[in-house]
């Protein structure tokens, strides 16, 4: 079933006719017949939650913004720069529409005046397309000043970062919308309150797809969305494969389809098929790393199910890592990306992905000894949990959860 | 030519300032169009920027630096990006991007002696399904190998001096 | 809500401020040192070196009914967070614990130090910072016994990094703290510096251009917690466990901030202590922690070789050395042939003590001639009047307040009250600038810095000389500002004397007064006059008898016998040599000869502020005292004895002591001197934020108030049922005949007066003597950018290269003071200006 990728049913849906024709802005027509409050407790009945990363319930999450307040912002998170995920751009390129339409019903959820869409530098041309929707978009009166008849008034705006992963890190984007370095912020305040937001106002940021969700939310409506997944988990989710699989790509599924489903019955299995499975990354490089076992494969694919294997959704980029793969490489690789991502803010992160690095690379080119393979863990838990933002228990993520799932990786390199 | 009072700028200059609540925030797009002026970020174009948002100009050079898309050195006229991150690397990127090296005779981060192409590598870009890949000057080329590189690279040669013929 | 809530630290409670931040209130009431390297008590919490974390916890709340849940015993659950938190980014609430020395939290200090370490070159025992580093002694206190990480890995880089002409940056060294940063853009409002890259290579950077050069910037080599920023005067200079510490006062301006002479002894000066470096003292009424790059740099003219170091007598054409002894003699017999028609010119760096020998003396001969240098400003008693309320803070002033600034340029007269103003703007208040050209306050009360605070503020441009009228009708002409200035909680104005006359300045501070008496803010705490008058102890000079009306009269109508003391006329006024010239007896005591030499009689070396104690009054009227500090310089004795000598000599009285005793008959005397004894003087108690002491990481390296925070004199108005208005005198209006343009004379920091030039550091930062004028005007005169062109006002004849602005008001060009030894005119005055030479291509 798609809901997000519907591109790959509906052919042209990033047409505006097309659109249209397809149940198209009936979700915003729905929403600016009721109260903003209602808009949101529709949102929180459904059980969705965000796609982002952290599966915060995004009802819950509107519902903080708070409504007195004169100016209020959304902010779409469009980096889409985690290792491994590229789920967000296919939305943007093939289905354009439905994410304006999400983010246009969240700003008049919460009242806001404008919504900014962040994208990742690289995607230019995914923004002068979603510029040219949105021009589209104003001539036709869903944009602008009194949207549809309704009174209400909200400008979309789309904005290019410049090569920063940690911009995608909520706080980070928010300063790097303003024009600072794309370093994250101290919380409390947050987003969502005054003085923590856009130009600090109370601001909403959520992920692209979880926004593109919302107009289906609005005209199928909050039950029919709930129906589809688990019980913690509503909806589908697009599950990025990469890696050794035969059929790497975007997967649309219901959350809480197994890991085998998606990997055998969809992706087509092992790349090689003399080369069985050995490892995944669910979430990128930033969560735990888990070996492919029978039981791992058996899982449902869903938040509370994740963590009962421990590890988590996150973004469900999912990195498939065959048997010839050593994962004191894989360390190595992932920990080269957060040391080249860390903004350098904080202590731990930006010396502890240093360190790590060069420990690891000493480790994979043989002048490591036992001591260093410790060193590496200790490093790794002196970061995690005292950063400044959650880069650094990322970072130290694959750090530990390498060491303990495949220790014989290591011990090889440094054998006397 | 600058970028200040260059009609080419005017109006996307224009409308980037009129879509954020403060100056400071067309930063980045400004310093862009400073980078498809110069073909870097180059001093004159932190100046200019910083003139124009009423920024002191080491606010504008610090954004510059922290951000990889810009560029602070001059590059060549492709300026090629090789994806190298994890999925990419699982399906031989770190071997294509060695190879690319090779062929085109420079170091990491340099320039071909023509100045036709700077190779470097970069961290994950949303491409993971088709790799390995790269992007030139910013536009993705995507499940690349050897031979498809050789005929871009050919391709991309041809563009130039035709180009430089054009000028002439 | 209360103003208190209580806290539990480790186990025991504490009743702190609500709202403050956790680490001061651990501090402040609980004597417990949370160690922080980016947290600063001035400055906004960011977070970042994650030195300060803590276990946080908070009392659980039943989710339905709001109320705290209780254990069986009665106390409060307490619902911890998973993880520590950073107590730098926690602000105090009731009821909430922490636990500043479990396993987990010392460990967690040990990882920082451990990380930060990695990267640090232990380069110690060559470090400008050695044995005053906050990230030394919290190594030794809570760091790792030895770093795991491979010192061969270290990164190189660049060790002396030029920031500007006077900071440089050793990258190596630098913990990213951002404390530099931000005080350049919080503090000071002048974002120049920031980060460049990111993660392990983020670098602090200067791009601007002239780079980080503010009239603050030495103070971020205080607060830098490690030795990544040193001064190029003070680089190499000496080891601090050397130095010893002598508190002391700023000789610049009416500010008086607070410093700490590190002294030493030194084999290039004989053997005698030397000052190495000058520091910040904390003094919060006064200048917190900072002072200005003159106050810090500009010592070197307490020992420069252009030091007069023997007395010397005229006999004929030439002067000779000769004995104390028979100098005082000399004069002594010289003034009893005076008959009484004796008169003194005393400077405003002279201290207290040195002003009432001096006033006792010519009381002596039965003078009450006693002329105030330079006679520049007038508003001295209207700042006694009317001045600052008692216990006044700039530092409290804030939202709902209201400061006026007018006819002066702040950052150039008194940059410390520059700074806290302009952050009293920041936390909200009213900001209105008022003068006849632009200044960086104007640009900052307008626009705020260029940090997107937003702030409210004003201008108001005249022409030069209106400042008076604009001041008296400001009512009328403009409305809504001064409505709202009324209105304020607290109203601060500054009045100078920039574009004006002397009696223009002294009717400009008493309109300001009448303005402040009207609006009822006229004995409010908060609020009050400031007059920016020129040196350190203008107020002194005023509460001791000494007048500029005075000195104009000294120069109309010259005595047989003058004393110049500390006062350099010759550079200050044009046609000095000619009225001088009609005084038989010159008494010139200094520290340099401006060129009076080849007229003096006598010629008195005197100490410097440096070598001798003593007190001064500063522009809030704050008496304060200065110590000896630096070896003796010659045979120059302090100028209080000098005077003391001679009348003692006349038989007039014995020679005191000590400053202390001529202190205490001031006290005795001179009704505002009450009670202001060098033992009420040295008095300190304790102040917020508390920083020195040994935990140089919280405050950085300031120093901590030992030599007194000195005693404020009450206004006059204090004393007062009612407080009435002044009378305001009609003041003449200087006007340009034809062919002639207003020349206003105005006020540079960096400039070549005699005892700023011996600091040769800052020679390059002295601009080449130029004239602000108007473009319209410059063209009426003929006169492009560049040009070299000849003032004449009055007596003064000035060369000086134009610079044309729009920013200065026609009708006017503005004529800095003391550029070069051509003296301009004291006051506004019609004058003319010539080109003499084509502009010469400039570099750009
Ligand atoms: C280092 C870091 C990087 C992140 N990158 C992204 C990202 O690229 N895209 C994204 O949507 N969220 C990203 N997040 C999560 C966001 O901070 C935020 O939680 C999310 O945008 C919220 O939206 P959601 O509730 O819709 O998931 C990142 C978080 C961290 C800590
Ligand atoms: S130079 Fe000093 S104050 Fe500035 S960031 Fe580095 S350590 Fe901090
Ligand atoms: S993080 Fe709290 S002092 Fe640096």
């Amino acid at each position: 079933m798609h809901i997000l990728l519907r591109g790959r049913e509906i052919a042209n849906i990033k047409q505006l006719k097309v659109y249209e024709a397809h149940d198209g802005f009936a979700g915003l027509r729905k929403a600016l017949a009721v109260k903003p409050s209602e808009v949101i407790d529709i949102v929180k009945a459904s059980g969705l939650r965000g796609r982002g990363g952290a599966g915060f319930p995004t009802g819950v999450k509107w519902s903080f913004i708070p409504q007195n307040e004169p100016i209020k912002y959304v902010t779409v998170n469009a980096d889409e720069s985690e290792t491994g995920t590229f789920k967000d751009r296919e939305i943007m390129e093939e289905n354009p529409y439905q994410l304006i339409e999400g983010s246009l019903i969240c700003a008049y959820a919460i009242q806001a005046k404008s919504i900014y869409i962040y994208l990742r530098g690289e995607f230019w041309d995914i923004g002068d397309q979603l510029d040219a929707c949105i021009e589209a978009l104003r001539e036709k009166g869903y944009v602008g000043k009194n949207i549809l008849g309704s009174g209400y008034d909200c400008e979309v705006y789309t904005h290019l970062g410049a090569g920063a992963y940690i911009c995608g890190e909520e706080s980070a984007l928010l300063n790097s919308l303003e024009g600072y370095l794309g370093q994250p912020r101290v919380r409390p305040p947050f987003p969502a309150q005054k003085g923590g937001g856009l130009y600090k106002e109370a601001t909403v940021v959520n992920n692209v797809e979880t926004l593109a969700n919302v107009p289906y939310i609005l005209t199928a409506g909050a039950e029919a969305f709930k129906a589809i997944g688990t019980e913690q988990s509503s909806g589908t989710k697009i599950y990025c494969v990469s890696g050794h699989v035969k059929k790497p790509g975007n997967y649309e599924l219901s959350m809480g389809t197994t890991f085998r489903e998606l990997l055998y019955d969809h992706a087509g299995g092992p790349l090689f098929d003399d080369r069985p499975f050995k490892a995944m990354l669910p979430s990128g490089g930033s969560g735990p790393i888990v070996p492919l076992t029978d039981e791992v494969l058996d899982t449902p694919m869903s938040y509370e199910d994740a963590e009962r294997i421990g590890t988590i959704i996150g973004s469900a980029s999912i990195i498939i890592m065959d048997e010839t793969v050593d994962m004191t490489w894989v360390a190595s690789k992932v920990t080269k990306f957060f040391k080249h991502e860390s903004c350098g803010k904080c202590t731990p992160c930006r010396e502890g992905t240093y360190w790590l690095d060069k420990v690891i690379d000493r480790i994979l080119d043989g002048r490591g000894s036992p001591d260093d393979v410790k060193r590496i863990a200790d490093v790794a838990e002196n970061m995690a949990g005292t950063t400044l933002c959650a880069l650094g228990d990322f970072a130290a993520n694959p750090i530990i959860h390498t060491i303990r799932h495949f220790p014989d990786d290591f011990a090889q390199h440094v054998q006397t | 030519m600058a970028i200040i009072g260059n009609p080419k700028y005017k109006e996307r200059i224009q409308s980037h300032l009129a879509k954020y609540e403060t100056k400071r925030s067309a930063v980045m797009p400004l310093l862009f169009i400073a980078q498809e002026e110069y073909g870097w970020v180059n001093p004159e174009g932190i100046d200019e920027v910083a003139h124009i948002l009423n920024m002191d100009p080491t606010q504008v050079k610090s954004i510059a630096g922290f951000y990889t898309m810009y560029s602070e050195k001059p590059k060549g006229k492709y300026w090629l990006q090789v994806c190298t991150d994890l999925p990419c690397a699982l399906k031989g990127a770190d071997e294509f991007h060695a190879w690319l090296k090779d062929e085109l005779g420079v170091e990491e981060g340099g320039t071909s002696a023509d100045g036709m192409f700077t190779v470097d590598h970069v961290m994950c870009l949303a491409a993971c399904d088709k790799a390995p890949m790269l992007q030139c000057n910013f536009r993705y080329v995507e499940e690349l190998d050897q031979e498809k590189m050789r005929e871009l690279l050919a391709k991309w040669r041809g563009e130039a001096v035709q180009a430089a013929n054009g000028r002439n | 809500m209360s103003d208190t809530v209580t806290i539990n630290i480790d186990g025991a409670e504490f009743e702190v401020a609500a709202g403050s931040n956790l680490v001061d209130a651990a501090k402040w009431r609980a004597g417990n040192d949370i160690p922080v390297f980016c947290y600063h008590p001035k400055m906004d919490p960011v977070g970042m070196c994650r030195m300060c974390l803590v276990e946080l916890g908070t009392p659980a709340r039943d989710r339905a009914t709001g109320e705290i849940m209780l254990n069986e015993d009665g106390s409060p659950q307490i619902r911890y967070f998973p993880k520590l938190q950073t107590a730098c980014t926690t602000t105090v609430s009731d009821g909430m614990y922490i636990k500043t020395n479990t396993q987990e939290v010392i460990d967690a200090r040990n990882d920082v130090l451990e990380f930060l370490l990695s990267s640090h070159p232990l380069d110690c025992p060559i470090c400008d910072k050695g044995g005053e580093c906050p990230l030394q002694n919290l190594t030794m206190q809570h760091g790792p016994q030895a770093s795991r990480m491979y010192f061969e890995d270290k990164q190189l880089l660049e060790k002396h990094y030029p920031l500007g002409d006077l900071i440089f940056l050793d990258q190596e060294r630098c913990i990213q703290c951002a404390r530099c940063v931000r005080f350049q853009d919080e503090i000071v409002g002048d974002d120049v510096l920031a980060f460049h890259e990111r993660g392990r290579r983020l670098q602090i950077i200067t791009n601007s251009d002239p780079g980080f050069d503010t009239y603050f910037s030495g103070n971020t080599t205080d607060i830098c917690p490690v030795g990544a920023l040193t001064t190029a005067d003070f680089r190499f200079g000496a080891r601090p466990w050397e130095l010893t510490d002598v508190p002391s006062i700023s000789p610049w301006d009416a500010a008086g901030e607070n410093i700490t002479l590190s002294m030493r002894l030194d084999r290039d000066f004989g053997g005698r202590a030397q000052i190495k470096r000058v520091m910040p003292r904390q003094n919060e009424l006064v200048n917190e922690i900072w002072i200005s790059d003159k106050t810090r740099f500009g010592h070197h003219f307490t020992r420069g070789d252009e030091r007069l170091r023997s007395p010397m007598i005229r006999t004929g054409d030439t002067l000779r050395e000769a004995s104390w002894d028979s100098v005082v003699a000399e004069i002594a017999g010289v003034l009893r042939d005076a008959d009484g028609d004796v008169a003194a010119i005393a400077g405003s760096g002279m201290s207290n003590e040195d002003l009432w020998e001096l006033r006792r003396l010519m009381e002596g001969l039965g003078s009450s001639r006693l002329g105030a240098w330079p006679p520049t400003h007038g508003g001295a008693e209207a700042v006694a009047e009317v001045g600052l309320g008692a216990g006044a803070n700039l530092g409290e002033l804030g939202k709902g307040d209201a400061i006026l600034i007018i006819a002066c340029d702040l950052e150039e007269e008194v940059p410390i009250w520059h700074l806290r103003l302009k952050q009293a703007q920041d936390r909200g208040a009213y900001l209105v600038v008022a003068n006849a050209r632009n200044t960086r306050l104007e640009d900052l009360a307008v626009q705020g810095a260029r940090n997107d605070k937003v702030v409210e503020g004003d201008a108001i441009r005249f022409d030069a000389g209106d400042a008076v009228a604009v001041m008296r009708d400001l009512k009328q002409t403009q409305p809504a500002i001064a409505e709202r200035i009324a209105q304020a909680e607290n109203l601060v104005i500054v009045a100078g004397a920039e574009g004006l006359t002397l009696a223009g300045s002294k009717t400009l501070a008493q309109a300001a007064g009448n303005f402040l008496i009207e609006t009822g803010h006229a004995v409010k705490r908060n609020s009050g006059l400031l007059s920016p008058l020129p040196g350190a102890n203008g107020m002194g000079l005023h509460y001791l008898g000494y007048s500029p009306e005075a000195s104009v009269d000294i120069m109309v109508k010259p005595p047989k016998a003058l004393f110049v003391a500390q006062a350099e006329l010759l550079d200050d006024v044009a046609d000095a040599r000619s009225w001088l010239a009609e005084v038989e007896t010159v008494i010139y005591a200094n520290h340099f000869d401006d060129g009076i030499a080849e007229l003096a009689d006598f010629v008195l070396p005197i100490q410097s502020f440096a070598e001798r104690d003593g007190s001064y009054v500063n522009g809030e009227r704050r008496a304060q005292r200065f110590y000896l500090a630096q070896g003796p310089i010659g045979q120059a004795l302090p100028a209080w004895k000098v005077y003391g000598s001679i009348r003692q000599e006349m038989g007039m009285s014995h020679l005191k002591p000590s400053a202390a005793a001529v202190m205490l008959e001031i006290s005795k005397n001179v009704e505002a001197f009450e009670g202001l004894t060098y033992k009420a003087l040295a008095q300190v108690t304790r102040q917020f934020p508390d920083v020195g002491g040994r935990d140089q990481y919280y405050g950085g390296t300031a120093y901590t108030n030992t030599g007194g925070i000195g005693v404020q004199i009450p206004a006059a108005a204090e004393g007062k049922k009612t407080v009435k208005p002044a009378e305001l005198e009609e003041v003449d209006v200087v006007t340009a005949g034809d062919g002639e343009i207003l020349v206003m004379p105005i006020t540079r920091l960096y400039n070549r007066q005699r005892n700023f030039r011996p600091s040769l550091l800052m020679e390059p930062r002295i601009l080449a003597p130029y004239v602000l004028i108007n473009p319209d005007d410059a063209q009426l005169l003929g006169i492009i950018q560049g040009d070299m062109v000849e003032i004449v006002a009055g007596e003064s004849t000035v060369r000086a290269q134009a610079t044309l602005s729009d920013e200065m008001s026609a009708g006017a060009v503005a004529l800095p003071r003391h550029m070069t030894d051509a003296a301009v005119p004291l006051w506004l005055t019609a004058g003319t200006v010539r080109r003499v030479a084509v502009a010469v291509a400039s570099a750009d």
